[in-house]
This record gives structure tokens, C-alpha cells and sequence, in this order.
């Protein structure tokens, strides 16, 4: 019975942390701008999460070894050390996206200064991550998270057209449209990618399976959290794309603002829709914001070999404390500079994917490394998937940068 | 033990996490040190940690920065300490014995004096 409740709970806590400011936005403005037409490559990321995802709490459990790890051993110190600066710079620029998306949903809440949010966002997300540990970190926000299936009831009542929603899962290339919306297309299908394949996201899910102590009994929870978890998840954002399209695409408003984004459960539940998705928004945000900074100081404590873990209190791993508050305070410093939080979420997406290749490489190699995953070790599928998906990543860190370039971060 | 065995000696402890007898983790292998004389067997003779121990890992400009940044402290884990290497190296002695995690014990009454550490 135990194990029943701590799979739905792992299962649940994948689902109401999937979403993120990055997707949410992206997948509005996927919807809106080219219909359904995008869905595939939801699908297929998603498959390509789910395998690196499962890779990652297998090596954890088996091997005991986190991402940064594996990455100092398989890639060298230089080229390690300069995935690490880059792993942690993309972090903490995801970190201030979620923070200013905090903000924007406090001060759609409540008033005020948008700002003074997000001060007082990071002052609180600080005192939450110093008070609990990590299970309870992982569950309050994962659980609140939840709050975010109102966008796909939203998606349901809203009625789309189901045959066209489906065609929209066949992967397709739009060769009818003019030239710049193609590349336009290049772009949103690259940033999707890489919005559902999140670096941040394999080294927080490792690091939190060396922190629950995984073993090989835990390999079952593993694939059913990243392979159901992570593709209801996923059919969470399919659904913000599907409501997207159906509401705003005929209308022709680009849903670039979350406060926009927030319209699809207003327009069919009314004022308790709207409060109830701009309370998911704020829980999903603010554990996006969580993972990113505790990803950054995993990723630097990993790599140094000093001593991590939330499970531990702050006195037990002072290093690794002062560089998640540090994490926290350069995300904060990035907000209050004014930059629009939209131009933090597409710095973000562009240079993740630029990341991935370097972050799954090592993966990859471990898991298929016989001698620390003994019979543990990728199988065929495993393999087959990894490599292509791999593949996959590599292709889109190459067009990524010159597709934002191009497109002005898909506004051409 | 043969050429190759003693290259695969070093190369599998290069950058794995050191633990202490009482199961901390107490940094990464940076460097292997060894010893010997030509036409003697090299053996293994100690474990290097700190960012001192990237000179020669890293571009020379790369490195000044590191040194800059973090210093170029090495500590030396000698390999007698060493209890046994798997995927992890685990030592006989605790962390402090060797002046493994000094700066965590610097920082260690600061954090302390905020409630809740």
C-alpha cells in the first residue's frame, strides 16, 4: 500500500511540475500561431524526456552517480567545467523567468508592483527551501501544481476538433506556408523541444533520486514516474497548445503574456477558472523556480565533490546552501533589471538546447556502461531511443541559435 | 600489474567522489599522484584534491582563472587511506584527519547562527 501511495504520489508530483513558464508559453503561442499543427513535436520530446529521464534515476540508483558526475568522468575537466558554467548560467536564467512569472501572476492576483513580487517571491521561495526538505519541497509545489489540470478541463469544454487535434500528432512540415513562417515554424519546434527536454530537469530528477537513496526496488517508481508522469505532463501543455488554437488563433491575439494565457480556463469556468489557473500558474512557477536554483547549486556541488542535499540540513552542506541563496539572489539581481521576463523564457529555451547535447552525452555512455550498471544496463530500446533522440537534441542545439536569430525569437 | 592495467588505474580514478569512513562526501579525485623510478613498477602514491591539482587538466588560461577564483589548494589523500574504488573511492580515515572539507567547516558556524540550519 505504501508503495502504491509513494508511485501516485511520485506520478502526481511529475504531473503538477511539468509545466513550466517556458511551455506554458510556448505552447500558447504554438497554438495560436500555427493551429495544431506543432502537436508532434510535444509528442515526440516528450517521448525523448521520458528515455533520458529514466536513464538518469536508473544510473542515480544504480551507478549513485548524478549528472555532473557522470559529466567530469565521460567528458574531462575542461570541457565538463565549461558545460558547467553553461548548465548553470541557462539555470539561473530560467530561474529569473520563473521568478518574473511569479510576479506577473501576483500582480495579476493581487496588485502592486511587479518588482516588489518578485522580491518578495524569492524571499519566500529562500525561507521555504531553507525550512523543508526536499520531499516536502518536491510535494508542495508538485501537488499545488496540480491546480494546472484546469487548463486541460478548459481544453475539453472548450470543444476543439478532435479529428484536426489528431492530425496535428502526425509529424509534418508546412511547406505551404511563405518562407519566414517556415522558419518561423523551425523555431517553435526547436523551442518546444527544448522547453520539454530541459537540462534542469534530468539534474534535479537525479539529484532527487540520490537524495531518496534509491536502489533497484526503486526502478519500477522510476519508470512509472517519468513514463506516466512525464506524459501526462506533457498532455497537460498539448492541452494549453489545443486551447490556444482554438481560442486565440481564430481571433489572431498571440498569447505571449501568461495573464493571456490564463483567458482559456476564464472563458469556460468564469472567475473560479481564472483564480484556480493563476494559482496553478503561481505554484507550478514558483517550483520551476526552486528546481532551477537547486539544479544550479547541485550541479556546482556535484562537479566540486562538496557535500549537497536538501534532505540535509543547511549546516550540514554549507557550500552547497550559500550557492543555492546565491542562485536565488542572481536570479532576483536579473529580474530587477527590467528585462521583460518573455525575453528570459526565450534566452532560456535557446541556449538549454544548446546545452543538451553536452548534458546527455555522458548519460548516454554510462548507462550503457556495463561495469557500473551491470545488468542494469541500456538495453536495446533504451538504446535505440537515446541514440536518435540524441540525435534529435544535436540537430536542434545547431539551428537553435541562427533560428533565433532569423525569426527574432519567432516574432517574424 | 601490466601497462594497461595500470593506465586503466589511473584513468578510472580520475574525478570519481571520495567518501569518508563515515560515508560523507568529501570531494572528487582531481589528480592521481605517482611514484617510481625508470624500470621500477609505478604505483599509485597518493590522491590529489583541490583546484591546484587542475594544472595541467586544464588550458593555461583557463586555469589562471580557476586559481583566481577558488586558489590552487591541493590536498593530498594518501593512497593508504584509500579502503576500496567502485564507482566511488572509499577511505578508512574521516575527512577532517585529512583537511578534506575545511571549507565546509569554516562555514559551518555561520550558517548555523540563522534558525532552522
Amino acid at each position: 500500500m505504501a508503495g502504491l501511495i509513494e508511485i501516485v504520489l511520485g506520478i502526481m508530483t511529475a504531473v503538477g511540475g511539468f509545466v513550466d513558464v517556458s511551455e506554458l508559453t510556448f505552447a500558447a503561442q504554438a497554438g495560436s500561431r500555427f493551429g495544431y499543427s506543432l502537436l508532434w513535436v510535444f509528442a515526440l520530446a516528450t517521448v525523448g524526456i521520458i528515455v533520458f529521464g529514466e536513464m538518469s534515476g536508473r544510473v542515480a540508483a544504480i551507478a549513485k552517480q548524478p549528472v555532473f558526475c557522470l559529466m567530469r568522468q565521460r567528458l574531462g575537466v575542461s570541457l565538463g567545467l565549461f558545460t558547467l558554467i553553461a548548465s548553470i548560467v541557462v539555470s539561473l536564467i530560467t530561474c529569473a523567468a520563473e521568478i518574473g512569472g511569479v510576479a506577473i501572476v501576483l500582480k495579476l492576483m493581487a496588485g502592486g508592483a511587479y518588482l516588489i513580487w518578485a522580491a518578495l517571491s524569492v524571499a519566500a521561495l529562500i525561507v521555504i527551501v531553507w525550512v523543508l526538505p526536499f520531499e516536502w519541497i518536491e510535494r508542495l509545489f508538485g501537488l499545488l501544481g496540480l491546480l494546472m489540470l484546469a487548463f486541460a478541463a478548459a481544453t475539453v469544454a472548450l470543444h476543439p476538433p478532435w479529428r484536426e487535434v489528431a492530425r496535428g500528432l502526425v509529424p509534418q512540415f508546412p511547406m505551404h506556408l511563405p518562407g519566414g513562417d517556415r522558419l518561423a515554424y523551425g523555431y517553435f519546434a526547436v523551442a518546444i523541444t527544448s522547453a520539454v527536454l530541459f537540462p534542469y530537469e534530468t539534474y534535479f530528477y537525479s539529484s532527487g533520486a540520490i537524495e531518496d537513496r534509491w536502489t533497484p526496488s526503486k526502478l519500477p517508481v522510476n519508470r512509472l514516474t517519468t513514463g506516466v508522469g512525464f506524459s501526462l505532463g506533457s498532455l497537460l501543455s498539448m492541452g494549453i497548445l489545443i486551447s490556444a488554437a482554438v481560442l486565440f488563433r481564430p481571433v489572431h491575439v498571440d498569447p505571449r503574456e501568461p495573464a493571456t494565457v490564463a483567458l482559456q480556463v476564464a472563458v469556460p469556468f468564469g472567475r473560479p477558472g481564472l483564480l484556480i489557473a493563476l494559482f496553478g500558474m503561481l505554484m507550478a512557477f514558483s517550483g520551476a523556480a526552486v528546481e532551477t536554483c537547486l539544479a544550479a547549486a547541485y550541479s556546482l556541488a556535484q562537479f566540486f565533490g562538496w557535500p549537497w542535499g536538501r534532505y540535509r540540513k543547511p549546516a550540514e552542506t554549507p557550500r552547497f546552501t550559500l550557492a543555492w541563496i546565491a542562485g536565488f539572489v542572481i536570479a532576483l539581481a536579473l529580474v530587477l533589471t527590467n528585462v521583460p521576463p518573455l525575453d528570459l523564457v526565450e534566452w532560456s529555451i535557446v541556449f538549454s538546447i544548446v546545452v543538451l547535447p553536452l548534458t546527455y552525452l555522458p548519460l548516454l555512455l554510462i548507462a550503457n556502461d556495463r561495469k557500473y550498471m551491470g545488468r542494469y544496463v541500456n538495453g536495446w530500446v533504451a538504446n535505440g531511443l537515446g541514440v536518435a533522440f540524441y540525435a534529435i537534441v544535436v540537430v536542434a542545439a545547431v539551428g537553435a541559435i541562427p533560428l533565433y536569430i532569423l525569426t527574432s525569437g519567432g516574432q517574424k | 600489474m601490466t601497462p594497461d592495467g595500470a593506465i586503466k588505474v589511473f584513468s578510472e580514478l580520475r574525478d570519481l567522489q571520495i567518501f569518508d569512513c563515515e560515508d560523507q562526501l568529501c570531494g572528487i579525485c582531481d589528480e592521481v599522484e605517482f611514484e617510481g623510478e625508470p624500470s621500477q613498477p609505478l604505483k599509485v602514491a597518493a590522491l590529489l584534491v583541490g583546484p591546484g591539482a587542475y594544472r595541467g587538466r586544464l588550458p593555461g588560461v583557463v586555469f589562471w582563472l580557476v586559481r583566481r577564483v577558488a586558489g590552487d589548494r591541493i590536498t593530498r589523500v594518501p593512497w593508504s587511506a584509500v579502503e576500496h574504488v567502485t564507482s566511488r573511492i572509499s577511505l578508512n580515515v574521516r575527512a577532517e584527519d585529512l583537511g578534506l572539507g575545511r571549507e565546509d567547516r569554516r562555514l559551518r558556524p555561520l550558517i548555523e547562527k540563522v534558525p532552522f540550519a
